[in-house]
Formats: C-alpha cells, structure tokens, sequence
C-alpha cells in the first residue's frame, strides 16, 4: 500500500475537519445568536404585542430609560441582590463546611455525599412546588416542626420578608451539595504532607485551615462563588413555581421580571431592554469567571 | 466528644436533604382530606394511588410525558452526534491558543448569559416559523443550549486524547472519519455516555425555554409542575405525585450515573 506523507494528510483533513463543526455551528449561530442580535433590535424598539403585531419603530435608547426608571424593575433589582447575595453566602459557608466534614471514602461517608447531592439532581421547578407544600402557613410540615419546639412558624410565603427569606432558604437546600462537591475535590487535591508539616510545627487545625489551606482554596473558591452568582441570578424555574413573584411584586426577580414583561404582558420591547440591562451585568461576571479559569495562581 | 458532634451534623444535614422528599413521597399517596389538617398528616391513615391514577387517567399528563420523554430523546440524540463531532473537529483543527481561548469564551458565554435574552427572540421565530407550541420548538431551543455544553465537555476529553493513538493510523492512510469512527471513538465512548446522561438530564428539568414556547398542546413534564398551582387554587394531590414522576427518573440516575452527572454538572468550575 502506497503511504502518503502525514503533512498531505494534516491539509487534506482539514475540510473534513470543517465539515464535522458546522452542523453544530449552524444550530448555535441559529438558535443562540441570531436571537441574541434580534433582542438587541427588539431592545431599541417600541412594540407590545396587545397593541400591534408589528414592531412600532425606532425609539432609541427609551425603553432602557423607562425601564431604569421603573418601580417593579428597581425592586426586581433589589431583589436579585437580597436573594442571589444571601442565598450564595449562605451556600459557600455551608457547602465549605460540608466538604470538609464529609472527607474520607468510607462507605458511610460515601453514602452521606450521595445523599447531600440529592437536592441539586432535582429539577428545579419541582424542588419549587416541593418547597411550596412544606412552607404552607397552616398545613405544612416546616411550620409543624417548628410548632413542635415551641416557635410559631411565620407565614412563610404570603409575607413579603419571609417570602424572600423562603427563596433563599430553597436556593440553598438545592445549590449548597454544588459547592461541597466543587470544594470537596479541591480539598481533597491539597497535598498531604503540607498538612503533615504543619501539625508538625504544632500548628492547630484552625491556624493550619486559616493559613494553608485557604489561601490555596480561594481561586476556585472565588470560581465557584461566580459560578453560582450567575446561576442563581439566573434562575427562573424554583421562583416561578415557589411564588410566582408573589406575594405582590416582593419575590420578582430579574430574571422573573423579564420574563413576565415579555412572556406574560407580551411587551417585546421593554423586557429586551431590560434584559440588555441584565446582560451588561452578566457579561462582566462571565468574563470574570473566564479570567478566573485562565489565570495560574 | 468530636465525632459525636461530626456525626449529629452530618445525620441533621441528611435530615435536611431526605425529610422533604419523604414528605413528597408521602403527599402522592395521602387522601385527598389529609392534604389541609392541623396538624399536617405525617403518617397517613390509609394509603391511595388516586393521584397517580388521575395522572394514569388524564390524557393531558400522559401526552406531557410523552413529551418530556421525545424531547429528551431527539435533544439527546441530535446534540450528541453534532456535539462530539464538532469537538473532535475543533481538537483537531491545530487552531491557535487565541483562537481556543476565544472558543472557549464562547462557550462559557453560552452557558452563562441570561437566557431569558433570547427566549423572546425566539419565541417570535418559532411564532414566525409556525413552530409555536410543538415539541420541536423546544427541542431546537434546548439544541442551542446542549450542542455547546457537550460541544466544550468533549473538546477537553480529546485534547487530552495522546495523539500516538491517531498517528498509526495516519500512517496507514486511514481518513478523518475512519480515524475518528474506528480509533477514537470507541476510547472516548465512555465519556459519550457521560455527555448523553448529561443532556438528558438537562433536557428532562428545562423549563425556561419550554414553558416560553409550548404552553399547551406540547407542554412537558416541568410546564406541568408548576401548573398545578391554579386559579381554582392547588391541587396538592396531583402536584406531589406529578413531582414525584419527574424527580424519580432524575434520582435514580443520580444513584446510577453519579459520577458522570458530577462532572458534567460541575463542569467548568472544576478543571477536567
């Protein structure tokens, strides 16, 4: 058989190598962004769809004025940021803890692992309706629980507070196993005997934590607290069927926001502006996440 | 005195993951005048399979399993075959560190810009295409999400791929196909299946882009969910056992494939 020389080959596969890309190509340039371009027209755009099924022309940057301007959205605003903040705080702590607890491959603490993954395997939107039936004022089990040990519970999902307390407490139910498995697989990279020279030198376990161990942690500490901002911020689903924005307008989120102004009140033009607004914030985070990736510490 | 209080933790912290599902579970089989007495029913009286007979019965539920269960298997199927191909096209290409480093962007781009951006957007294409309210206009949506996801999860497994495995081949004049079909594949085959229970399951638990364009007539599994809570007020029967249907799948997966899912869901943040 006649061998050819493997630099023909390298030319000669590069068309095949083309052709192997862009049925993939074609999809994502397709369903992600010629509608992202379509968003940015619709965001300079006056149109709602109650009042005509055609765009109603070129106003410039109005939508994004009236959107900032806005009650609902500065409180969607708001809320994001009580929510995402608490929510991804509450998760960092507890996931840290949790990694560190749950070291060690034993079967039981196999199992314990197993177990704490659960929640973050669960769509969403049933860890919603899920969290809907426990926190029911009158009949559900939380306030129960709480009744048992003397408190009387609040009325977790028609008061305002509580509501937002509510989201986060079920954002952290399902995201916190995300952190303890992201830390846990660091910790567990750290290199023994550095822990060994330290004990050693009579270090104590908190000092040896506070001085080794953390400073190695915080890169991917710090990747896993954008990740999950940006998740958090993100979601849409455990919102949509824990409160549905309710009560009121006191669990809008961004995301929820935008998707009820166009979805819901079909006004095009407003929720693409807005979500520009929301992309801005996104893109600087994404970026982040980027230079987080790329950067040897 | 130290694992003592270690091990309260850690059975507090189970509770806390286990309690709610069993409560779950327990809610799908309680009549129906249980649902609202004070104190909650914790241990039913009488066990019923009424709510999962009313999902059996309705032909509404049936159709939005079906539907679940076609869309996970076209979203599947399609981005895994496009996905890997691409992945092993772009390994492939001898593109530069910038331009990888600029794909690689993309990708992370993808994965993390607001969705809901382009939900509108593409709820007037499927409206102008005439797709509104079929499985395929979910099924095209979810393909812009996987395609990338499984597209990036692949590149690294054959950037890691030692290129002596493909060289031998060269040698004998094997084509691009044949090296990829004959040699490559059936090494990376196990990190395939990875991508594959990965798409399902994202596929199974998307709710933004299917509950934007098919509430209806295509309406799936997750847009079900969150219906039951009505303007006749809720439905707690329905509402537990539906849950119940939809999470079983995903948990038994996750006792199963645990490994793969893990990676695939901490993909990105943990390198490899």
């Amino acid at each position: 058989m006649l061998r050819k020389p493997a630099t023909w080959h390298r030319r000669h596969d590069v068309p095949w190598l083309i052709a192997f890309v862009l049925p993939a190509f074609f999809i994502v340039v397709a369903v992600q962004f010629y509608p992202l371009a379509y968003s940015a027209a619709l965001a300079v755009q006056e149109w709602s769809l109650t009042k005509s099924q055609e765009p109603e022309g070129f106003v410039g940057l109005e939508n994004f004025v009236e959107e900032l301007g806005d009650e609902t959205f500065r409180r969607s605003v708001r809320n994001s940021v009580l929510i995402t903040g608490g929510a991804v705080i509450l998760e960092m702590i507890l996931g840290v803890c949790l990694a560190y607890l749950t070291m060690g491959s034993s079967w039981r603490m196999r199992a314990v692992r197993t177990t704490l993954i659960l929640p973050m395997v669960i769509a969403p939107v049933a860890a919603g309706t899920l969290w809907r039936i426990l926190l029911n004022y009158r009949a559900g089990l939380v306030n129960h629980l709480l009744s048992l040990i003397g408190i009387q519970g609040p009325e977790w999902l028609a008061s305002p507070d509580w509501a937002i307390i509510s989201v986060i407490l079920l954002d952290t139910w399902q995201w916190t196993p995300f952190v303890l498995l992201v830390a846990g697989a660091a910790i567990a990279s750290i290199p023994g005997d550095l822990l060994e020279v330290a004990a050693i030198d009579g270090a104590s376990r908190w000092k040896t934590f506070l001085y080794i161990e953390l400073p190695l942690l915080t890169p991917l500490l710090l990747l896993t607290l954008v990740f999950r901002m940006l998740e958090s911020l993100l979601s849409l689903d455990s919102i949509y069927s824990l409160t549905f924005g309710g009560p009121g307008y006191s669990t809008y989120t961004m995301t929820f926001y935008i998707y009820t102004q166009g979805l819901r009140n079909f006004n095009f033009g407003a929720a693409a502006a807005s979500s520009w607004i929301f992309m801005a914030f996104a893109s600087v985070s994404i970026a982040l996440v980027f230079w987080f990736q790329r950067k040897d510490w | 005195m130290y694992s003592v209080i270690h091990g309260i933790v850690l059975a507090v912290a189970c509770l806390v993951v286990i309690v709610p599902l069993g409560y779950l579970i327990i809610n799908s089989i309680k009549l129906p005048r249980e649902f609202l007495t004070i104190p909650p029913t914790i241990l039913p009286t009488e066990v019923t399979f009424e709510h999962y007979q009313d999902l059996i019965d309705d032909k509404k539920t049936v159709r939005y399993f079906q539907n679940s269960l076609t869309v996970s298997v076209w979203t599947t199927g399609v981005t895994i075959l496009t996905g890997t191909l691409a992945a092993y096209g772009l390994a492939r290409m001898r593109l530069s560190a910038k331009i990888l480093a600029l794909v690689t962007f993309i990708f992370l781009f993808i994965r993390f810009y607001p969705r809901v951006t382009t939900v509108i957007p593409f709820f007037l294409v499927m409206r102008q295409l005439d797709l509104l309210d079929t499985v395929w206009a979910i099924i095209i949506g979810q393909l812009g999400i996987t395609i990338p996801f499984v597209t990036w999860l692949m590149l690294v497994v054959f950037q890691d791929l030692p290129s002596e495995i493909e060289e031998a081949a060269i040698v004998d004049g094997a084509s691009v196909w044949q090296r990829f079909s004959r040699v490559v594949l059936p090494i990376v085959m196990p990190s395939v299946s990875a991508a594959a229970i990965l798409t399902a399951f994202l596929s199974w638990n998307e709710f933004l882009i299917a509950s934007s364009v098919a509430r209806r007539k295509a309406s799936v599994l997750s847009i079900a969910v969150a219906s039951f809570v009505s303007d006749k007020g809720i439905q707690w029967g329905p509402m537990a056992a539906m849950s119940v249907v939809m999470i079983v799948p995903m948990i038994v997966f996750a006792l199963f494939a645990q490994k793969y899912l893990i990676r695939g869901i901490t993909f990105g943040a943990v390198k490899g």
